[in-house]
């Protein structure tokens, strides 16, 4: 479903991205990690269209929407979630999830009719798939930071993608709210349909969760695939444990 | 379309105010009645620059230029053609907008501060134009006893017309406002990154916002000719548009009608403290200083906050 | 004029000179400001009224010495120094508190003050309009390629260029100017290793304004000082240092190069629409290049 071959990026002299390569198949649960730093923010970015890459591309149901602007990628199928809790802080939390559903029905647009009368049952159901449903009215910048992230989710689910990016889903969490976003995660994926990929750096959870991991390290891909392969992989136990060298 | 839009009680409220606006001319002295018909083109404007700042986070800086456009055309066209009274008026929200839309398209490239200072330039070619084309526009001086319909030239009937005109402004600005166009411009004000991230076309949409705001503006120039008669080129000079975005600050301009009540109390007080001093712009300047270091967001955003908070609190004491 | 005489020779050079003696001031002036703007990323609305001080403060110090050539000299000399007083003064009562909000409420600050002071300026100088007159050596004019040039411009063809030589040498060798310099760039990390950023900040203020007044102070010969004069600078220096490049001192160089010149020869070739050349002029650099000419600072 989409292919990422041979991207580089750099930022003035660092080089982030050195030729990262990434496959997700259709319906699957893909794992991008790497220690902080390695390159998978960037790697998400170039993937999104938030960066252009200097060589490379990415491919997207035999696609190449390497050149394209965010939109027109979200309108494309995929959908994202950011590391840093990226939503409406003075909109309600229904609102920041009915704003995302309402794009993905070309009705952003739309001006003499009351937002409020429209996507109503999507916006409610994604909101209770998540957990928020009981602070719908709320405004989302005074939410906890556990709800700021599931919000998080909730706005890249309003966009109905096909295939779900979340960067580092589970950052800052307690090891009981990672336990439970990645069941969220996993059921999402089930009920919905969708193909997920996700990036994090702790490994426990990616080895519990993930049908394909892909390892990325200071910007370059060691290697992609089951994870019982890349567990024995001698690669990866090199990195991991050698530190900084490069592989 | 209507239906659930607007809460009975806030529609007799509304209906009340009307009313009394509406008997108003007819009771108090005609000088007032002056003073609320440019209350109302004021504050007209103001609710048009709001659209772009407080619901679209844009540094619209120098809205002033498209409402001087609006007089401007509106003035050109009743005094130097004799086309139908109602072209001309109508010509003024167009041309507004069109000129919104060409320097729109130029600023919207670029973000905040770089938004703003391009639009000032664009704004301020425009006023150094109209400022210097002396045959055409009269220059300093402006232009004076434009003909306007004895109907609507009387001081009841421009209160009247604006008043009716603002009205029906408000309404229309008021369904956009709620309507998901207005929504999402509210989401790329708080964040545009992430609009772009969830599907939206940002710069399109944002360029819409202002073509709507100006035609709104030029509007206002229209009802600025009308209850004035004449038409002056500091409409177009940049320290009026900074006045204007002062107004929206006042008010509150995260809120609806704050706005509103922004210009009210800035045409007020500067009516009625020029009538005690020549110092009115330093008054003005005391009051911005005051409102950027206690009340940011605005009177009447600190109203509905106090009030919001108290309600909320009412809920919670009654629900345990 | 006729468009015969416009094109002689003598007559293109004389305003060539006369652009580049009104870029002078403007440089010192849009300098300030860009370095200002720099530092704070804020642009100071106010920087006109703060000019206008300065003018205004030069007429009334040359009034105090007596008037003659000496009073001028000493007047240039210190106005600059009272318009650093009066932004010293705003900068840490008021100014300062606001360093941590939002970059609009200190660019609405900085308007508040342009409207406090201006009428402050007329309630202490009247509405009158005033003059100064240049010292006995800078009086008249000298003959230059056939035309007759005011010494007055040629004494600003030979002081501005000392400005800027100044003002570079301050920010690039000297300790004070690289760290504003580098508070421009991440104020965050200056404050991380140990340096009061509010000071920097309240030190960058009172520089750039103190141009503002020495661009004032040098004007006053030339000009009617008079109320409205905080208007017009302003939105020169706005413009200058929008198509310069945000905080780009070279930048603010070229800005007011373009525009001293553009105007000068505006008005030889059409002196009704004058003024209008140098906004055109920014707008075909802006659409060329949006973000100005030279890198901004940040």
């Amino acid at each position: 479903m989409l292919r990422v071959e041979k991207i580089h990026k750099s930022f003035d002299d660092f080089k982030a991205v050195n030729g990262a390569n990434l496959t997700v198949e259709k319906g699957k649960l893909v794992a991008v990690i790497g220690p902080n730093g390695a390159g998978k923010t960037t790697l998400f970015n170039l993937i999104t269209g938030q960066l252009k890459a200097d060589q490379g591309k990415v491919i997207f149901n035999e696609e190449d929407i390497s050149s394209l602007p965010p939109y027109k990628i979200c309108k494309r199928g995929i959908a994202r979630s950011f590391q840093i809790a990226n939503i409406f802080p003075r909109l309600t939390v229904f609102r920041n999830v009915q704003v995302s559903v309402l794009s993905q029905q070309e009705k952003s647009r739309k001006l003499f009719y009351p937002a409020k009368k429209l996507a109503v049952e999507e916006t409610n159901s994604i909101l209770e798939s998540v957990g928020l449903s009981d602070r719908a009215g709320n405004t989302a910048g005074s939410l906890a930071h556990g709800d700021q992230r599931a919000l998080e989710i909730a706005i890249a689910l309003g966009n109905k993608p096909e295939l779900l990016i979340l960067d580092e889903p589970t950052a800052g969490m307690s090891p009981e709210e990672t336990t439970a976003t990645i069941e969220l995660i996993k059921r999402l994926a089930d009920s919905r349909e969708l193909t997920i990929l996700f990036c994090e750096h702790d490994m426990e959870v990616v080895f519990n969760a993930a049908q394909s991991i892909m390892v990325l390290h200071q910007g370059l891909t060691i290697i992609q695939g089951e994870p019982d392969q890349v567990r024995n992989s001698s690669q990866v136990q090199e990195c991991y444990l050698g530190g900084a060298e490069p592989c | 379309m209507f239906k659930g839009t607007f809460s009975l009680k806030s529609l007799i409220l509304l209906g009340a105010i009307f009313f009394v606006l509406l008997i108003l001319p007819s009771i108090i002295p005609r000088f007032y009645t002056y003073i609320l018909a440019v209350i109302f083109v004021t504050a007209l404007v103001a609710m048009s620059l709001n659209m772009v700042v407080g619901h679209g986070g844009l540094f619209q800086f120098h809205h002033g230029a498209f409402y001087g456009v609006g007089a401007y055309t509106v003035a050109l066209m009743l005094t130097k053609t004799s086309l139908p009274i109602w072209v001309c008026f109508v010509a003024g929200p167009i041309m507004a907008a069109l000129v919104g839309l060409l320097i729109g398209a130029f600023c919207v490239r670029l973000t905040r501060l770089y938004f703003g200072m391009l639009q000032i330039s664009l704004g301020s070619l425009i006023w150094a134009i109209a400022f210097r084309w002396y045959s055409l526009t009269g220059g300093d001086d402006g232009m004076h006893g434009i003909p306007i319909p004895s109907i609507i030239s009387s001081s009841k009937g421009a209160y009247y017309f604006a008043l009716i005109i603002l009205a029906i402004c408000i309404m229309v600005i008021y369904l956009i406002f709620k309507s998901p166009f207005g929504a999402t411009l509210q989401a790329i004000r708080d964040n545009p990154d992430r609009c772009e991230a969830i599907g939206v076309n940002v710069k399109r949409h944002q360029l819409i916002a202002i073509v709507i705001a100006t035609f709104f503006a030029g509007i206002a120039g229209v009802l600025f000719v009308v209850v004035e008669g004449s038409v002056f080129p500091d409409l177009l000079f940049w320290v009026f548009s900074l006045e204007i975005f002062i107004m929206c600050l006042l008010g509150g301009w995260f809120t609806f009608a704050g706005p509103i009540l922004g210009a009210v109390i800035m045409v007020s007080l500067r009516t009625f403290v020029g009538i005690y001093t020549e110092y009115w712009t330093l008054i003005l300047g005391i009051i911005l200083i005051l409102l950027i270091f206690f009340l940011p967001e605005g009177v009447w955003g600190y109203v509905l906050e106090k009030f919001g908070s108290r309600h909320k609190e009412a809920i919670e004491k009654g629900s345990k | 004029m006729d468009i015969g005489q416009a094109f002689t020779f003598s007559a293109l050079g004389s305003q060539f000179l006369v652009g580049l003696s009104r870029a002078m001031i403007l440089f010192i002036v849009s300098a300030g400001m860009s370095f200002v703007l720099g530092v704070l990323r804020v642009p100071n609305i106010a920087h006109g009224s703060l000019y206008m001080i300065g003018a205004f403060s030069a007429f009334s110090l040359a009034k105090l010495f007596g008037g003659g050539s000496g009073g001028f000299w000493l007047a240039l000399i210190l106005a600059p120094f009272v318009v650093a007083i009066v932004a010293l003064v705003a900068e840490r009562s008021l100014f300062c508190h606001l360093y941590e909000r939002e970059h609009l409420m200190l660019l609405l600050f900085t308007f508040a003050l342009m409207l406090i002071l201006g009428d402050l300026v007329k309630m202490f100088w009247g509405a009158d309009y005033r003059s100064i007159m240049a010292p006995e050596a800078l009086q008249g004019s000298v003959s230059i390629m056939g035309s007759p040039f005011p010494r007055y411009n040629l004494f600003l063809l030979i002081i501005g260029p000392w400005v800027g030589v100044g003002l570079w040498f301050f920010s690039n060798k000297t300790k004070i100017g690289k760290i504003a310099r580098a508070a421009a760039v991440d104020r965050e990390m200056v404050g991380a290793i140990g340096i009061n950023v509010s000071w920097v900040f309240a030190f960058a203020f009172v520089l750039g304004c103190f141009l503002a007044g020495l661009g004032g102070a040098l004007v006053s010969p030339m000009v009617s000082v008079s109320i409205g004069m905080d208007h017009d600078i302003i939105m020169e220096a706005f413009l200058i240092v929008t198509i310069g490049g945000l905080g780009n001192m070279w930048g603010a160089l070229v800005g007011s190069l373009i525009f001293g010149l553009t105007q000068a020869y505006g008005v030889l070739f059409w002196p009704q629409f004058a003024i209008v050349f140098p906004y055109i002029a920014v707008v075909i650099v802006l659409t060329w290049r949006p973000r100005g000419m030279l890198k901004s600072v940040w």
